[in-house]
């Protein structure tokens, strides 16, 4: 949400951010932490039920970013549970749309906190989204260790941040194709100027941290949110 | 207010869910951490009602309130979680241990249950869950090929809930709703329940350009501010993020 938002700084101000499932052109509001409707203008409004996201979805008009808890060589993903489908050891939080993204003709990114083993697999234990088929759309992986498309049937990475290589290797389950890969630099002070301005309480540090800290940080940016509204 | 069939108004939320069987099968609005009617499901919890099927699109503090209050025979979600503040843990014991049935959905079959429901048909199809393990886990999906093309496709079964339940954050003198921000599943919860409870932060006047939830489909509305708390409910309340939290540490 923060990247799109400064993507309309950026060179793209006509860019339609949806939040939620029917609310499909999101106001940059000073707030990101009131839930997914505080980005929305205020005032009533007419909608229709759920509708043109999966509608969206279907006819390839959105890209959607999600985060698996496991994905596969295939881009195959899951968010249901750890352990035999029905029979989870470990719960968790349900297949969600997954199921509606992964064929889609939309494109689709995968936005990963961390480049791990544990997320990244040759088979996911559930099948949530099935893998991606010729009539998807692009199917492209984000991590701390760069970027990587899928091609073919597997992932090939674009790009990679400074370490990435390492990253890469550490995660082999994926089987990502490296070749010869351009590192990419950190981002410029116009990107990180963007970034600042449509999220001056650093509500993006907490996709990144641990649970325990994610939590902290978030209560303190809304604590800081409301000391500004 | 906002009865249908011109039925006085109710007031007091435990009159306004009426009797609610052993059995039934209710489901409850909002989504995450937005406009959860947590007041409607405590009262519910008081009631002592057991062996719900309860259906939650995207579960959160609602599912934890309700499971930990012993009323859950059968869950149906297409996920549940605190979001930002954590897991889910209660929902996640119950999936661990199976002292609850977990039927899991997509997100798009739910939808296409639901909306098969509000038109009173056996089942809709839709693409969501093919290739996927849910079929396989979820008696209400059946992948099926389409009867004019051949093409495999998902035939969700209809699912009728007895009884829905809403929060938001305006309510008109005759009953009809009015939600800023994301309506969620919502609006499809009301066309597909046999009956819908909502509660709601502010009366507001008549405004039918502005309507998300027409009367017709809303049984009762009874005023009850802060009736989603410890989820919020755009613009009156953000979520209350110490409280989640408690309830992600499982207190």
């Amino acid at each position: 949400m923060v990247a799109a938002l400064a993507a309309r700084r950026l060179g793209a101000p006509g860019l339609a951010i949806a939040v939620g499932f029917t609310a499909l052109d999101a106001e940059p509001a000073p707030t990101l932490t009131l839930g997914e409707a505080g980005l929305l203008a205020g005032g009533p409004s007419p909608r229709e039920w759920p509708g043109d996201m999966f509608r969206l979805l279907a006819r390839g008009r959105v890209g959607v970013a999600v985060t698996p808890a496991q994905i596969d060589a295939a881009g195959r993903t899951n968010l249901s549970g750890i352990g035999p489908p029905g029979r989870p050891a470990v719960a968790l939080p349900g297949s969600r749309g997954l199921p509606d993204h992964n064929p889609s003709p939309s494109s689709v990114w995968y936005l990963l906190p961390a480049h791990s083993a544990r997320t990244l697999v040759e088979r996911v234990d559930v099948v949530s989204g099935p893998a991606p088929d010729a009539a998807a759309g692009v199917r492209r992986l984000l991590s701390p260790a760069g970027c990587f498309t899928l091609r073919g049937g597997r992932f090939e990475a674009d790009w990679l941040a400074p370490a990435g290589e390492e990253l890469v290797a550490a995660a082999p389950g994926l089987g990502i194709r490296l070749g010869r890969v351009p590192e990419r630099a950190a981002p410029g002070p116009d990107a990180l100027a963007a970034l600042r301005a449509v999220d001056p309480h650093a509500v993006r540090d907490v996709e990144f941290a641990p649970r325990e800290e994610a939590a902290r940080l978030w209560a303190s940016a809304a604590t800081r949110e409301r000391g500004a509204a | 207010m906002g009865a249908r069939g011109g039925r006085p108004p109710v007031d007091g939320l435990l009159e306004a869910l009426g009797p609610v069987p052993a059995g039934s099968t209710v489901a409850v609005g909002g989504a995450g951490l937005v406009r959860k009617p947590m007041a409607l499901c405590r009262a519910l919890a008081d009631s002592g009602v057991r062996d719900l099927v309860l259906v939650s699109f995207l579960g959160s503090a609602d599912v934890e309130l309700l499971l930990a209050a012993g009323c859950v025979a059968e869950l149906h979600s297409a996920g549940v979680s605190l979001d930002a503040a954590g897991l889910a843990p209660r929902y996640r014991a119950a999936r661990e241990r199976g002292d609850v049935r977990f039927v899991e959905w997509s997100e798009g079959a739910l939808l296409a249950a639901l909306d098969a429901a509000s038109l009173d048909l056996d089942s809709s199809l839709t693409r969501s869950g093919l290739g996927t393990d849910l079929p396989e886990v979820n008696p209400w999906l059946r992948v099926v090929p389409d009867p004019h093309t051949g093409a495999p496709v998902v035939a969700a079964r209809a699912l009728v809930p007895d009884l829905a339940l809403l929060h938001v954050p305006a309510a008109d003198p005759a009953g009809s709703l009015y939600v800023d921000g994301d309506l969620a599943a919502d609006g499809l919860l009301a066309r597909a329940a046999r009956r819908t409870v909502a509660t709601y932060e502010r009366e507001v006047t008549d405004d039918p350009s502005a309507v998300a939830i027409s009367r017709v489909w809303v049984d009762a509305a009874v005023a009850c501010p802060g009736g989603s708390a410890p989820t919020g409910c755009f613009p009156d309340r953000p979520p209350d993020l110490a409280a989640l939290q408690a309830l992600a540490a499982g207190s």
